[in-house]
């Protein structure tokens, strides 16, 4: 083989990847499509005041070429009534992550293989039959359920996605359904939601759901999504997460495809909104001006791991990882001084097939000592809230404690 | 607000759009025959590009989008003028329509002294390894079938820029520069990340050796950490060659970090045109202020207030009468909405196009 | 100072873009990529098998089973019995007179499978699997030279409509509608007796009329090849690296045929191959009207147009036509499945 084929892989390697797959795969799909009593993926928060547990969650991609550890054990929660920004670059896991716990990971490629993801859902009390229980006074009783959603067989899904926990996506183009009205995309929501919802019901639901995010409801409910602007369907596509009042919404870099004009105005509408229902907000985006308007916490992640965590305050103010550091530092600010160069992290983000052994972020760390070269580091807690992966501070850690 | 439209003289419409475009047409005819600044790279003057909308059976046109109406500006060799506006502001158009990858459909172009306005194609292709552009999805604007050295060598190659035994070594330096390693010579664009690709056709535009690059939104693919790497690596190079950059891009930041002078652009006219400092430390127009707050703060401590703009950007296809800004602008008087403002420079080298600033 | 080495450090690291870390990273070749596609489904793999089966049966084929040539008689002799049977009444009494002429044949025509002939003899005496080899030949070949020939007209007009657009591309489309409103046999036809004439004046060899109207089948069938390609260049032509290509100042021949043209090959790739199918059926039944390739000479289509000579035939000698209406479904299925294939491993969707 000449050298500049080096760099690929050869035939027998390539087979040897698709069979150990072919494996692997077999295993947890049939996990994933199994029947299930509903006790197997019940659990118990490991703190009550948390809404979202996400416990060392594996994500892998069985790709063709190898195996891409999208989420390599990543662990944060979200507590209730809070915004929890997740950031990175591109190909860092954070949206594996919300795709994980909505379980919308395109298989057979993609699966869930190791870790926990507890949610603590409110829902209808519902008797033998899945029929929702009245109490004396003919309205429906609730109840609290925590789930482990990494467990739950997928025909379980519908429990959750959609009604506890929603989503809002990037590209307001494209997640409307173009043949329906925005009135009949939103009546669904609530028709799905609310057993023996009416027509009435939904309709009035709507409007309320469309007021609160700033639309006048008569202008829009009987459109279709291509009348509207990116800005109104983003609009929309909130109130259609509202709608089913989840006590979780992921918004998937819900700004990213919009105008600056209008991210402001969507920006207001999400701080508003987080302070009138009664739910969190998983916020993930690879803007950290956004975020530090946005979030209460704040989840740094790099190849698939979180490196650094901790509120808003202590991320911005006192970053502790040099990733975390770079990062701030390689985005030009809006004040005037600044010099000729822009501070920048050299390199890629590392490609996630055959990742080493130590810290991933050693060949493009400007501050790696002989220890990185050791093992992968582990979090180090720094205040009560603060969390760092990096042996930068173990030292510390170590001779203080 | 009743007090306002009754203190307001009423406004005949049709009558004042008929006054405002003779003057116009006026002023234009004024300024192109001016002689050329001999000291600019790049001088366009009133530039306007439409595209049909509509046409009738027998190819006549009954409708157009003006993509981009009457912008003007100077360039000199190792400059840059940022760009920045909002999606349908028409700066990816204005970008191409300056390179003549769209045909202009008014105004003038001045290249190196030169008319190329009405320049035909062949006398353009000549002129195209003195002018490059830039792209801004580093994954389709590169050939999927070639390799990153016949990327490379191809326009070395067509434009006879070095003999033909060295094509190589030229590359190869090329490459060297824009901090691409030599084995990539072989290898295909999808095997790299998008900050390699953008690097790639970074190296491809210089690999002619031009004067002037367009970088039409070139980071805005990237990840921060990468973007960082770019446009430390544009500066480099503009510094080693001398160029002048047209940088599109609707990042503030990005912009006022890489120009030395902006040009502040809504629904294809220029709004505010002056030099960092002016945009940056005065800014005179209420969308460039309002431009400004919007950016988001990477600070959680500022909570700055600010300047809300109403509603959407309205359809290029369909701008408002009068100011274009008027129907957001948290300002709008009466005139506004009748009236297109007056492009005037403001202060020396400040321009902008605004009612309130021409005062009671 | 502290700052200044910094800086230093900053604008080294400007041009440092690839590390130790994504050398660990190996990839798969292009080619890889799609070979690994292509034989990921079973039948792409049976279609290949199929089509390069009968390659090497009609090209390799003669040249180990030599013991007959395609025009060949076996003139061994062959005793042809016909039996009769007479009934006649002499006074009040019924005879039957059974008869059995026995009479030699020059021609062992219509001879059983033997170890001499493994598929037999047709009704003239020709070896059966022999014609069988050289029909393939035939057959084969008119539809490869048809597919190129079609291939590239198409990418030449659709080429052209789907690059200048605008009048240009207009006309050539309305064309396109027109030729593909004709129907294509009927016309075969109208030509085809048209060509009597034409070989009674002996301006064409008799030999010539297949060629001769898969021209013409060419000629009617090159739109379908021309729309593929304008679509396709009228969507590529939008992509930047055209308009980067338009930056350079690159001239009009070298931007479509080093730019476009690479670039629509998969999708013309996957229309030719699964065009080699239908062009073998159309060589068929042009042979089996009898419009194909004359005797002594023979092709697929025409093997089969025997059974049309004696209903006797088609009934109990099944070796002599069967194999080839075999060989044809074979040959279409084979370039079918292979074309599927090719369109799944060339598929830009599923590219990574």
């Amino acid at each position: 083989m000449s050298t500049k084929n080096k760099s690929y892989l050869t035939g027998r390697e390539i087979r040897a990847i698709a069979k150990e797959n072919a494996k692997i795969v077999k295993r947890l799909e049939a996990y994933k499509n199994r029947k299930a009593e509903e006790s197997e993926f019940l659990t118990q928060m490991q703190d009550e005041s948390n809404i979202l547990e996400i416990d060392n969650l594996h994500t892998y991609f069985f790709t063709e070429q190898g195996v891409v550890k999208a989420v390599n054990g990543v662990s944060y929660s979200v507590p209730k009534n809070a915004v929890v920004g997740v950031v990175g670059e591109s190909g860092c896991g954070k949206s594996v992550t919300s795709m994980s716990v909505m379980r919308l990971i395109q298989g057979p490629a993609g699966q869930i293989v190791d870790g926990a993801i507890r949610f603590k859902s409110h829902e209808y009390k519902r008797d033998e039959k899945g029929e929702p229980v009245k109490d004396e006074n003919g309205n429906y009783e609730m109840e609290d359920k925590t789930y482990d959603i990494a467990k739950m067989p997928i025909s379980e899904i519908h429990r959750i996605r959609g009604k506890q926990i929603a989503m809002i996506f990037q590209e307001p183009m494209t997640s409307l359904n173009p043949v329906f009205t925005i009135g009949e995309q939103l009546d669904e929501v609530t028709f799905i939601h609310i057993p023996d919802a009416t027509k009435e019901m939904a309709k009035e639901k709507s409007y309320e759901m469309l007021r609160l995010v700033g639309i006048i409801p008569e202008n829009v409910y009987d459109r279709f999504p291509h009348e509207l602007s990116g800005g109104m369907r983003q609009r929309v596509m909130i109130a259609m997460a509202l709608a089913a009042e989840p006590r979780l919404i992921i918004a998937d870099e819900p700004t990213t495809a919009l105008d600056v004009t209008i991210q402001a105005q969507i920006l207001d509408l999400l701080q508003d909104i987080k302070n009138k229902i009664d739910g969190s907000i998983l916020l993930i985006t690879h803007d950290l001006g956004v975020i530090a308007e946005m979030a209460d916490y704040v989840v740094v992640m790099y190849a698939g791991k979180v490196i650094e965590q901790g509120t808003v305050y202590e991320i911005f103010q006192n970053p502790m990882h040099p990733y975390t550091i770079g990062l701030q530092k390689s985005k030009p600010t809006m004040s005037l001084d600044d010099g000729t160069e822009l501070y920048n992290i050299p390199g890629n983000v590392p490609n996630a097939v055959n990742m080493p052994a130590h810290c991933y972020f050693k060949e493009r760390c400007a501050k790696c000592t002989a220890k990185c070269s050791g093992d992968y580091p582990g979090m180090i807690q720094v205040s009560p809230t603060h969390f760092v992966a990096c042996h930068l501070y173990s030292e510390e850690d170590s001779s203080n404690g | 607000m009743a007090e306002e439209i009754l203190n307001t003289p009423q406004y005949d419409d049709a009558a004042l759009e008929k006054e405002y475009r003779e003057k116009r047409k006026e002023q234009i005819e004024e300024d192109m025959k001016k002689p050329f600044d001999p000291d600019c790279v790049l001088e366009v003057r009133h530039l306007r590009k439409c595209f049909p909308m509509k046409k009738t059976i027998t190819g006549k046109v009954t409708k157009e989008l003006v993509a981009v109406d009457d912008i003007s500006f100077k360039l000199k060799a190792g400059e840059t003028l940022g760009i920045v506006g909002e999606s349908g502001c028409g700066k990816t158009t204005s970008g191409r329509a300056i390179l003549k990858l769209h045909e202009p459909s008014g105004g003038q172009i001045i290249f190196n002294g030169e008319d190329i306005t009405h320049y035909n194609s062949s006398q353009m292709r000549a002129l195209r390894k003195e002018m490059q552009i830039i792209f801004q999805d580093p994954y389709s604007s590169l050939p999927p079938r070639s390799t990153v050295g016949g990327i490379l060598s191809e326009p070395v190659k067509v434009h006879k820029i070095v003999p033909k035994n060295q094509i190589k070594d030229y590359v190869l330096e090329l490459m060297d520069k824009c901090g691409l390693r030599d084995y990539y010579y072989e290898r295909y664009p999808h095997e790299f990340s998008g900050g390699q690709r953008q690097r790639i056709c970074i190296a491809r535009a210089l690999s002619v050796n031009p004067k002037l690059v367009i970088c039409d939104e070139p980071v805005s693919a990237l990840d921060v950490s990468i973007q960082a790497q770019i446009i430390n690596l544009l500066k480099k190079l503009q510094r080693e060659r001398n160029l002048a950059y047209v940088f599109i891009s609707h990042d503030l930041s990005v912009v006022k970090f890489i120009s030395d002078k902006i040009g502040v652009m809504y629904l294809g006219a220029m709004m505010e045109f002056g030099t960092k400092e002016d945009i940056f430390r005065n800014p005179l127009h209420p969308y460039t202020k309002a431009l400004f707050s919007a950016v988001p703060n990477p600070d959680p401590t500022a909570k700055t207030k600010r300047i809300k703009l109403e509603g959407d950007i309205p359809s290029p296809a369909n701008p408002p009468k009068g100011c274009r800004f008027h129907t957001r602008c948290p300002y709008a008087k009466e005139i506004c909405k009748h009236i297109p403002p007056q492009y005037k420079e403001y202060e020396e080298g400040h321009f902008a196009a605004c009612h309130l600033l021409d005062g009671e | 100072m502290e700052e200044l080495k910094n800086e230093e450090q900053v604008s080294q690291e400007t041009v440092d873009t690839e590390l130790p870390l994504d050398k660990n990273v190996r990839l798969m070749s292009p080619t890889q990529m799609l070979l690994r596609r292509f034989f990921r489904s079973k039948l792409s793999i049976i279609g290949l098998v199929m089509v390069i089966g009968l390659f090497v049966f009609s090209f390799l084929g003669p040249l180990v089973y030599t013991q007959w040539g395609e025009t060949d008689l076996d003139e061994s002799g062959k005793l042809e019995y016909t039996t009769s049977t007479t009934t006649y009444t002499v006074d009040g009494v019924e005879y039957t007179l059974h008869q059995t002429v026995e009479k030699t044949m020059k021609d062992n025509f219509l001879a059983a499978p033997s170890a001499e002939h493994p598929l037999g003899t047709d009704n003239q005496g020709y070896d059966v699997l022999a014609r069988l080899m050289y029909g393939g030949r035939v057959s084969l070949l008119v539809s490869f030279m048809t597919v190129i020939l079609l291939t590239v007209l198409g990418v030449i007009i659709g080429g052209i409509a789907g690059y200048f657009g605008g009048a240009i591309d207009n006309i050539i489309m309305r064309i396109c509608d027109i030729l593909m409103c004709l129907p294509g046999i009927p016309i075969l036809l109208i030509i085809s007796s048209a060509m009597d004439g034409w070989v009674s004046l002996g301006w064409v060899e008799e030999n010539m009329r297949i060629y001769i109207l898969m021209l013409f089948l060419t000629m009617i069938s090159w739109p379908g090849t021309a729309r593929l390609v304008r679509g396709q260049i009228l969507s590529l032509r939008e992509q930047e690296y055209m308009v980067a290509a338009e930056a350079m100042g690159f001239s009009t021949g070298r931007k479509i045929f080093k730019h476009l043209v690479p670039n629509v090959m998969p999708q013309l790739i996957v229309q030719m191959s699964l065009s080699l199918g239908s062009m073998i059926l159309y060589e068929a039944t042009l042979s089996y009207l009898n419009m194909g390739i004359k005797a002594p000479y023979t092709a697929w289509g025409s093997m089969i147009n025997i059974i049309t000579t004696d209903p006797n035939i088609l009934q109990n000698y099944l070796n002599v036509w069967v194999p080839a209406g075999v060989c044809i479904v074979i040959a279409v299925l084979g370039f079918n499945f292979v074309g599927d294939g090719l369109r799944d491993a060339l598929d830009p969707k599923g590219r990574r």
